[in-house]
């Protein structure tokens, strides 16, 4: 059975009409326009905020601290994340207090009108100023950690003092924002005791927890529908403007709207924050010996313990390479930013970059070819990590295989002054999450009923009704996606860490399978059904037989809408080998995919701007589910990696105050600066998805940083420890300056 | 933004008094708009009254002899779209490309560039090498100002109460050339810029350079290294290490002071090797 042709944008014919209504375009009768009221600081302690001149204001209603008990049902709320700070602020443009006014420009008037009295106090804006060194012992009482986690295995000491080579590298990465078009933005109704938000998220789901926690209702009380999402990210997976939202629908009984101008995009969303990396590694007789890495990761002001991203992201510094001998350890440090967010593969190019920059450097070190060093070192199907966990099915090594004939062409016709690099990069596809859908069979076709919304990815308008039709049988136009609220849909977890199509594909899979059993009996016949369209109807065949779908219903399917199945799927538990834990949490990482990339640059020798002249990219994805939005998710991904890789960084000044807010200073890649993209699935190396397949979402952003990286570095020599490379790195790498 | 009337006049009379009678309020003139909005989003600018110079008739493109009369409200792609200005000054026409987007610079005049005056200017530092001029119409009569002494700092220019700039003059044709860098080539702000002309007429040489602090600059001192025609290669190494060591660069968030210093010896280099390999630069 092969996948049925798709259009190449399920959701390109709404979007071009302007029919899709995206978070921004939400608009109703009687609504007010919400506004937050900015800290002017990044730390300081607050005195008062006085809302008496903006409640002045003809129509407006503001809310504060003061209001919470009044506004919300009594009993207890999330106390570690307070709406609005009664302390301390602590960082520039924390929400204090929210207003509400009849049009957009009143509300920018009310919220000026706050007045807003807070002493300063001192500003922790950098990583390094906090830990100018690796933290000693003072870490563990420190107010600054928010996180520590260790590893290790074998004597790491030892290994280091036999070893034939030692190296000994630090890397640094900057903050990247994920850039969505569509800035955050919800809208509230709370009625009879019910409080209905309308949000452009990846997680309807995750969000009505997150409300229910933070303002004290019952999760049964709260409903979540999503709207379009002009791109998430990640950035659209926590709650950001509901709640206040919802509390001013609640303090002025008419629905409001929020939604965030551009430049609060960026200062308010939650992004991936700057790291630094120790990396040591000792080789002896060609082989790593052991490793021992350290990370600094800035969390912002992500509360202690609440952090994922330490645990997470550390164990891209470990793979893919098979090191017996480890010890890994990373600091979440806080500093007044705002709380640490996940962007596309959270933290894993960056690690990507490092791991990659320092075994090619290291494998230059002690004489070896980089490309094959690393690919001697490479995890293969069997093998253990470091933190425990059996590799399965990996296509890595036949991606890396691919990439380096691509190479080794490129570099053949490549002009002198140009470089190639090849990247590679693992990932875990995360189906572990829990998820449910319903397939709904009527006369017409197959509905498929969930909870989640369509980011821009493609992997619920594209990847959803693409199984539907493998697994079940109509044709693929006859399968229609419904997005439900939360308060119909069947539970899901949320469209975030490639999981999509994996987790409710495997639920589709399953109700199609229930469902063709059903209709098999109904039938009589026996073999597989299968499925034709004739006119308007759907009609079902086995062995022979032939009914129309109206036929086979009961009449009191077709009087509920039609034959409902439902699907669910929760992806195996994964495990970390605790013996080999000294402090915190690690992820335990699960069906890996494996991905390598090429690229071919240019490097201008007198200013350092490197240019990407080819581009390629070779993915093990299992089963390739959809093939038009797979390539898009590739080529979006590489676009997205340029810009991790070269231009995008997010620059706070010493007073914890974002200086490059908004397009002008933050720059993405344009079409001029992105390639166009070779791409390849390797596919048979089946994961834990419907038919075998992998997550595709954020692998093919984790090796773009480390393929341009090495392809700048063999243009023209420059060993650039920096992410992004911006021209002014390389000059450095180059030693210009 | 803070709401504003909006004032369209359609003669240069009802522009003036369109300026005058602001009463306590205060008036932005509009050209192309697209600085001057991202100043009214930002509130930087809360004007009480916005008159658009659009109906104007000054979007125009006038040649007397050799030189070239741009009016203020020409936007950019027609400018850079006129085969005789990319022949006669090719360094112009490269600035005007370097400017955002089409989509831009079909808005954007280069009046409206002048008059905001921006230190990362890509079009300033190229109308300094050409010696250029303002025309200006005001209450008291009419005035012609040399670029150098109009654009005085940072969105800070000669222009009195009630005075807009009618056009731009170029006096002469000259073999030129823009050359800059970016974090992003394509619709960024240049961190770096070397605007680089020959004058026939004089035999010399003008070096103006951009993204620098407060204002672009002519540099004399290379300018006067490069000598009377083809510069030979130690005298443009030379006067790109003086270029490097002269202009006042600064550090800020999109560049340090010692990387511009280093680029802006190479850009010159190159800008002097493109102006005098074209068939055009005099024997």
């Amino acid at each position: 059975m092969t996948t049925p042709a798709a259009p190449i944008r399920p959701d390109g014919e709404v979007k071009l009409h302007g029919a899709a209504l995206y978070g921004t375009d939400l608009d109703v009768p009687g609504m007010l326009w919400g506004a937050l009221v900015p800290s002017p600081v990044a730390h300081g302690t607050i005195r008062s905020v006085d809302l008496s001149s903006a409640r002045a204001l003809p129509g407006v209603v503001a809310v504060g601290p003061d209001d919470l008990d009044r506004l919300l049902p009594p009993g207890p709320r999330d106390e570690e994340r307070p709406l609005f700070p009664r302390g301390e602020v602590v960082y520039h443009q924390q929400p204090v207090a929210a207003v509400a006014a009849p049009t957009a420009a009143e509300a920018v008037r009310a919220a000026a009108r706050v007045r807003v009295l807070i002493d300063p106090l001192p500003v922790v804006s950098d990583l390094e100023s906090i830990f100018p060194d690796w933290p000693g012992p003072e870490a563990a009482t420190s107010p600054h950690v928010a996180a520590h986690v260790h590893a290790r295995h074998g004597d790491v000491d030892a290994e280091f003092r036999r070893a034939d080579r030692l190296v000994r590298e630090v890397y640094r990465t900057a903050s990247v924002h994920q850039v969505a078009l569509e800035p955050h933005a919800c809208l509230a109704e709370v009625t009879d005791g019910r409080w209905f938000v309308r949000s452009s998220t990846q997680t309807p789901f995750g969000i009505r927890e997150d409300l229910a926690a933070l303002l004290g209702i019952p999760e049964s009380s709260v409903v979540v529908e999503g709207t379009w999402v002009g791109g998430g990210f990640g950035g659209k997976g926590a709650p950001l403007l509901e709640p206040y939202a919802l509390l001013l629908a609640r303090a002025s009984a008419r629905p409001v709207r929020i939604a965030l101008g551009y430049r609060d995009e960026f200062r308010l969303a939650r992004t991936t924050l700057p790291t630094v990396v120790r990396m040591e590694t000792a080789v002896t007789g060609g082989r790593i010996r052991a490793r021992r890495v350290r990370l600094l990761l800035d969390v912002g002001t992500s509360l202690p313990g609440r952090d994922f991203a330490t645990g997470y992201s550390i164990g891209f510094l470990l793979g893919p390479y098979a090191t017996a001998t480890f010890d890994i350890e990373g600091y979440a440090v806080r500093t007044n930013k705002p709380p640490f967010g996940p962007h596309r593969a959270p933290l894993a190019p960056q690690c990507a970059f490092v791991v990659e920059s320092h075994l090619d450097h290291v494998a230059r070190e002690v004489g070896e070819d980089p490309e094959e060093f690393r690919a001697r070192h490479l995890w293969t199907e069997g093998d253990t990590t470091p933190l425990g966990q059996t590799v399965g099915p990996f296509g890595l090594g036949a991606a890396f295989a691919r990439a380096r004939r691509t190479a080794e062409r490129w570099r053949r016709e490549a002009p002198p002054g140009h470089g190639v690099g090849v990247g590679v990069g693992f990932w875990s596809t995360s189906t572990g999450a829990g998820g449910e859908v319903r397939l709904r069979l009527t006369p017409s076709g197959v509905v498929v009923e969930q909870g989640e919304r369509e980011i821009g990815s493609g992997s619920v308008l594209a990847g959803l009704p693409a199984v539907a039709a493998r697994s079940l049988g109509p044709p693929r136009e006859r399968v229609r996606v419904e997005y439900l609220d939360t308060s119909t849909a069947p539970f899901d977890s949320g469209v975030y860490g490639s999981r999509t199509v994996g987790a409710l594909g495997r639920a589709i899979d399953e109700a199609a399978v229930d469902l063709r059993a059903r209709l098999g009996e109904r039938l009589g016949g026996a073999g597989p059904v299968t499925f034709r369209a004739v006119g308007d109807r759907l009609l079902a065949r086995t062995g022979g037989r032939e009914l129309s779908v109206a036929e086979l219903l009961t009449p009191e399917e077709r009087a509920a809408g039609g034959l409902v199945v439902g699907g669910r799927h929760f992806g195996r538990p994964g495990a970390v080998d605790e013996r080999r834990v000294v402090d915190g949490t690690f992820y335990a990482y699960r069906d890996f995919t494996g991905t390598a990339h090429v690229a071919e640059v240019s490097v201008d020798r007198e200013t350092g701007s490197v240019r990407v002249e080819r581009y390629a990219a070779f993915h093990d994805v299992g089963v390739v589910v959809d093939p038009a939005s797979a390539r898009a998710q590739v080529e979006g991904g590489v676009a997205m990696g340029l810009g991790t890789a070269l231009t995008e960084e997010a620059i706070w000044s010493d007073d914890g105050e974002l200086e490059n807010a908004g397009l002008k200073d933050y720059r993405i890649p344009t079409l001029g600066e992105v390639p166009p993209v070779e791409v390849e699935f390797l596919e048979g190396y089946l994961g834990a998805g419907p038919y075998g397949a992998k997550g595709l979402g954020e692998p093919p952003m984790i090796p773009v940083p480390a393929a341009v990286a090495l392809a700048v570095r063999e243009a023209c020599g420059a060993h650039a420890t920096e992410l992004p490379l911006s021209a002014e790195r390389v000059a450095r790498a180059l030693k210009l300056l | 933004m803070v709401p504003f009337e909006l004032v369209v006049p359609r003669t240069v009379e009802e522009a003036m008094a369109a300026l005058r009678t602001t009463g306590s309020g205060s008036a932005s003139v509009l050209a192309g708009g697209t600085d001057l909005l991202n100043d009214l989003d930002d509130q930087r600018l809360s004007p009480t009254r916005v008159v658009s110079l659009r109906r104007l008739p000054w979007r125009t493109l006038d040649w007397t002899g050799p030189q070239l009369t741009v009016g203020s409200t020409l936007p950019l792609r027609a400018l850079e779209q006129d085969p005789e200005v990319a022949r006669r000054f090719p360094g112009l026409v490269q600035a005007v490309r370097a400017v955002g987007s089409v989509a831009l610079r079909h808005q954007a005049t280069l009046g409206g560039n002048v008059v905001r005056s921006a230190p990362a200017s890509d079009l300033v530092p190229v109308l300094l090498s050409l010696d250029a001029e303002v025309d200006l119409v005001g209450p008291k009569g009419d005035r012609r100002v040399p670029v150098d002494r109009f654009v005085r700092s940072s969105r800070r220019v000669d222009l009195a109460p009630g005075e807009l700039v009618r056009s731009v003059r170029l006096p002469e044709a000259r073999p030129s050339s823009y050359l800059w860098q970016r974090v992003r080539p394509a619709n960024d702000i240049s961190q770096v810029a070397v605007a680089l002309a020959f004058s026939p007429a004089g035999r010399t040489w003008r070096v103006a350079v951009g993204g620098v602090s407060p204002r672009p600059v002519l540099l004399a001192e290379p300018a006067r290294l490069l000598g009377s025609g083809a510069p030979d290669p130690a005298a443009v190494r030379e006067a790109a290490r003086r270029a490097g060591e002269e202009a006042p660069f600064k550090t800020d968030r999109r560049a340090s002071e010692e990387y511009r210093r280093r680029v802006v010896r190479a850009l010159l280099a190159r800008a002097v090797a493109s102006v005098v390999d074209a068939p055009e630069f005099p024997r």
